[in-house]
Formats: C-alpha cells, structure tokens, sequence
C-alpha cells in the first residue's frame, strides 16, 4: 500500500477529488438547506437521491463509484431531529462519522458576506489537529473533500472565501468567511484584507472512525460522545423524577397529619366553648 | 450504541489489514493463550483493547455511560492516513490547504471570544495565502471587472441589506425614545432650575438699582434739567451691557449730523437720486447730462482752462 501518485510521476501531478453529497430519507428542512449550501460551495460536489435504507450503508460504495466519485459525504438525519454526518474515502475508507450541531444555514439574514459561486475556497485548520493522530487523519480527509481540486468543472479561477475547521473542545468547527481586501469605506487606499461571514456554520463531534468506507473495524472511538438520545432520555427522566418525588412528599405529609392527630379530649376547646 | 458496523468489520477488509489491527476473534484468543505469540510491539496494545472490549461486551446490557469503551488504535490511524495522503510534492495550488500555527483555546460558552479566535484563524490564513498566492503566481483577487454568478443571489443580499437598515434604524429609534423618556424624568428639575434662574435675574436687577440710587443721591438731591440723563443712566444700569457710545466725557455733546458726515462720509444719495426732476428736464444747459453734474460746466470761476479739441489743436499746430 503506497501512495497512489506514485507510478504516474512523469506526468503533472494532480489532485483529483470528487464528492458525492447524499442525505438519508427523512431530513428537515434545515438539514436539507445546509446540504444545498454545502453543495454550492464545493463545485466538485455531485449530489444524489436521497439513500432509501438507514441500513445499508455498503451500498455507499457502490453508489459513489457509479458517481465516479472517490469521496462521499451522506448525512443521516435519525428521528428527525438528530444529524450525523458521514464522510469516507470510497472505496477503501477510511470514514468518520460525526454529530452535526448548531447548525445556521446561509439563508440566515445575519450572515452578511457573498462569494463567487464555484470559486475555490481556502481550507483551514488550527493546530490542534496535529496534535492527535484522529485529528491528522480527519485534516487529511477534509482536505481532500473541502478542497476544491483546480480540475473541478464548475470552478472559477479565483479565491475569495475560506472555509476554516477548528478544534475546540474536541469538536470541530466549521465557519466559512468572505475575503475582502478593499476597505469598503475606502476603495482606494491601501488593501486591507478582512472576513465577512457567509454561512453555513456548524459544529461536529466526531463519534467514530472507521477502517472501511461505512464499514470495517472502528479505529477510533470519542469516549466522550452521549448520544443526543441519551441526553433527552436523561432529561426526561429528570422530570419523571420531580414528579415522583412530589408524589413521595404528599404521600408523606397525609401520613403525618393522620399521625399527629389528638385523640377527642373532654377539655377540647369544641367541648368547652359549645 | 451497539454498532453493527463493528462486527461486520472483519469480513471485507482482511487482505488489507496488516498484523496491528488483527479481526478480534483472534485476539480473543490470544488473549485466552495468556502470552501474545508475535512478539510486535504494538501487539500489546490491541490484547489490552481487546480484553477490554470483551468486558464491554459482556456488561452491555446495563450499559452505564462511564464504561464506554474507548478505542483510539494510533498505529492502523497512522497506517490508513498515509494510504490516502495526497502527494506531499503536489503544489499548494491543488490544495489550497493552510494551517493555523496556533491552538484555539477559548472558552466554549464565550461566544464573542469564540467568534474572535475562529476570525483570528481566518484572517491569518487568508493572509498566509495571499502571500503562497503570490510565491506560486496564482490568481487570486477576482478583478473588478469579473462579473459571474454569486452564492447568494441578488435578491436575497437586498433582503440582507434591509434587515440591517432595518437594524439600524430600530436602533434609531430606541434611542431617541430613551431620550425623551429621560427627558420627561429631569423636565421637573428643569423648570425649577428656570424658575431659580429668573429669580435671582430680578434680585440682581434690584441691586443695580439700588446701587444707582445710592450713587444718585446728590443729582437726585437737586432736580433741576437732568432728569434725561437720570433717565439714561437708569436703562444703562438696567440692560445686562451697559452701552459705551455714550461714555465719553461727562457733558460732552454730539457731533451734529452734518459734520459726521462730512467726517466719516455718507452713506450714498438716495434711490431717486438720479431720476430727473421737473429742473433737469428743463435744463438744457452746459452742466446738465447724465454723470457731468456739477462738473465744470459754468468754468467761470477762472481757473483752469479747458483742452482744445484734437482737430482744433492739429490745425494750431499747422499755423505755427
């Protein structure tokens, strides 16, 4: 197993990159928004139906192949609320599959920035991905689907947004920016580089990676991962738990009421005062 | 969280697996054999994994949250990142990949700080790359004359820039709301700073009146003709400035009208002044005509002569 881009060396090397984008049935229109976003940022991106089984994930392969796509993105949104996002290199793996929170959309008004459709954005990560060998493959893996390859069809020659990932409470986070380099309040003077936010922005955990794309032995597992289910079922049960005591409580005080009561007195002040 | 995805890991992917990350049937076993028989390093880590994944298996029924199995196999992490790294020779241009030279260490729940660093970030790539941009001579401002299809489409970029009108206008408003509310709270305070204010402008009139009276007394004492003066002096004292025209020497007239205007001049005849009248009309003679009034016109007066005309002084010329 050796570096691909080894036999070819004669000729131009050249980094060929092509993701599939699918959802699972079943997403909300948030989800689906974020998707479409994604997918007019990365003009190598080739979106396809919906993936009809949450089961059978092997056919991702396959169906990647068939897109002559080397990458795939699938998000799977489960009980309509939750949103897991896998991202693989097919055919071989590896694939990671992550939590998707927080997530903002470009639709949203206060996200003021614009950029070309189809440029090729910047891709940045912070330091904190060297320092863990998960955090290298996942860079590496990102790379290559959020960077858009020069051979990409639907690119246009310039550069004008950054896409960055940031590792930070061990959860990456993404933020796309705007690249200005002329003070709006004056065009002519000096080039000022400075960021405008475009959107989307969301926040993933990575839950596990894995040896093969969607399949193969888990090589890395976030021990620190509750599943959002969890977290509800936990929170429920809470309640549950307030209401029982409660119930516990009244139950309680009726006993001690009936066992502070005086028996009927011959100087009882009804008797007395009758 | 049982994931299939576990079990049926073994099946496709043997012939790749190299003897770090062995199918964990075989560890199992191993791990019954007491002593690993391959004598790798890494071999020992896996036993450990897998004897604990055992374990899990077992209690996963109840599984409680802080029994969570924690895998984190660097060595296949190593192995299978260096199967699918890019070419380190391939220029920066294919990537456009950059990294941020520092951690992002901020608190989570800070949002502004948070928003600050993940900016920082940006900013420093995108400057980072300006200058790679320029070291590989790749393109990358978009000129100004580079028109092509946006992100956001027109229409949504105008309903952008009215929500921050919007905003701003919002906050306009607030504002000037705020005032006249503050406003009503210190209008109290306000009328009786006035009513203070005029108060104390008539105590101070009274005084200078007083005062003016004192210094008066002998004047008042015999009245005979300078009840204007008296008079005068009463509106100096009264106005806030005491007028200076009249301040020259006690008893001092005016100049008359005419001598000042001799002195300092006149401020121009009227409108009317040079209307003909019912003489100019008349007047045929050798001062009338516009502009010459009053000018030579009867030279009577002996003094100097005027200046033969052109022809006349050409022909005095020829006789002599």
């Amino acid at each position: 197993m050796n570096v691909d881009g080894e036999q070819p060396a004669q000729k131009k090397l050249k980094n060929k990159q092509r993701v599939m984008l699918l959802s699972s049935r079943g997403i909300t229109h948030r989800m689906r928004h974020l998707m479409n976003d994604l997918e007019v940022l990365l003009p190598h991106v080739k979106k396809d139906s919906k993936l009809d089984s949450k089961n059978h994930l092997h056919l991702l392969p396959e169906l990647a192949d068939l897109n002559n796509c080397n990458n795939a993105l699938y998000f799977e949104a489960r009980r309509h609320e939750d949103l897991y996002l896998w991202a693989a290199k097919t055919p071989n793996g590896p694939s990671v599959k992550m939590h998707v929170q927080n997530v903002h959309t470009m639709d949203e008004l206060k996200m003021t920035g614009n950029c070309l459709k189809g440029s090729r954005g910047l891709v940045s990560f912070d330091k904190g991905f060297d320092e863990t060998e998960w955090g290298r493959l996942v860079k590496e893996l990102f790379t290559h689907i959020f960077g858009v390859p020069p051979t990409a069809r639907k690119a246009k020659p310039f550069v004008d947004h950054i896409l960055t990932f940031s590792l930070l409470d061990s959860k990456i986070w993404f933020r796309n920016f705007q690249i200005v380099e002329k003070d709006p309040l004056q065009p002519n003077g000096p080039p000022q580089t400075s960021l405008i936010e475009i959107g989307p922005r969301f926040v993933l955990t990575p839950i596990r990676i894995f040896e093969g794309a969607f399949s193969g032995a888990t090589v890395y597992s976030n021990p620190e991962f509750v599943s959002p289910a969890a977290v509800r079922s936990l929170q429920r049960r809470e309640k549950g738990g307030k209401y029982n005591s409660r119930k516990d409580a009244e139950e309680e005080q009726g006993r001690r009421k009936e066992m502070r009561r005086l028996e009927d007195n011959e100087l009882a002040v009804a008797r007395v005062f009758a | 969280m049982g994931d299939e995805e576990e079990e049926d890991s073994e099946d496709g992917d043997e012939a790749e697996t190299s003897d770090e990350d062995e199918p964990m049937a075989e560890d199992k076993k191993a791990a019954e054999d007491g002593e690993a028989s391959e004598g790798d390093e890494d071999e020992d880590e896996d036993e450990d994994e897998a004897v604990l994944l055992d374990d899990a298996e077992s209690v996963d029924d109840d599984a409680v949250p802080q029994q969570k199995l924690e895998i984190d196999n660097q060595v296949a992490l190593e192995r299978i990142r260096q199967t699918i790294q890019l070419d380190p020779s391939l220029p920066w241009t294919e990537t456009l990949a950059l990294t941020y030279p520092e951690k992002i260490e901020v608190d989570v729940d800070d949002d502004l700080n948070r928003e600050l660093a993940f900016y920082k970030q940006a900013l420093h790539s995108a400057q980072a790359a300006q200058k790679l941009a320029a070291k590989h001579n790749f393109p990358f401002t978009r000129p100004s004359d580079y028109f092509a299809e946006m992100v956001k489409s027109d229409a949504h970029m105008e309903r952008i820039r009215q929500r921050l009108l919007n905003e701003s206008a919002g906050i306009k408003k607030s504002e000037e709301k705020r005032k006249e509310r503050e406003g009503k709270k210190f209008g109290k305070q306000v009328q009786i700073e006035k009513q203070k204010e005029r108060e104390k402008s008539k105590k101070d009139m009274d005084e200078r009146l007083k005062n003016l009276k004192r210094k008066r007394k002998d004047m008042l004492d015999n009245t005979q003709g300078n009840d204007e003066d008296f008079d005068v002096a009463v509106e100096d004292a009264i106005s806030d400035r005491p007028s200076k025209r009249n301040k020259g020497p006690e008893g001092k007239a005016r100049i008359p009208r005419q001598a000042r205007d001799k002195k300092y001049g006149f401020g121009g005849a009227g409108r009317r002044s040079k209307q003909n009248t019912k003489d100019s009309t008349d007047n045929f003679g050798p001062g009338a005509g516009r502009g010459k009034k009053g000018k030579g016109g009867d030279g009577g007066k002996g003094g100097k002569r005027q200046r033969p005309g052109k022809s006349r002084r050409m022909a005095a010329r020829s006789k002599s």
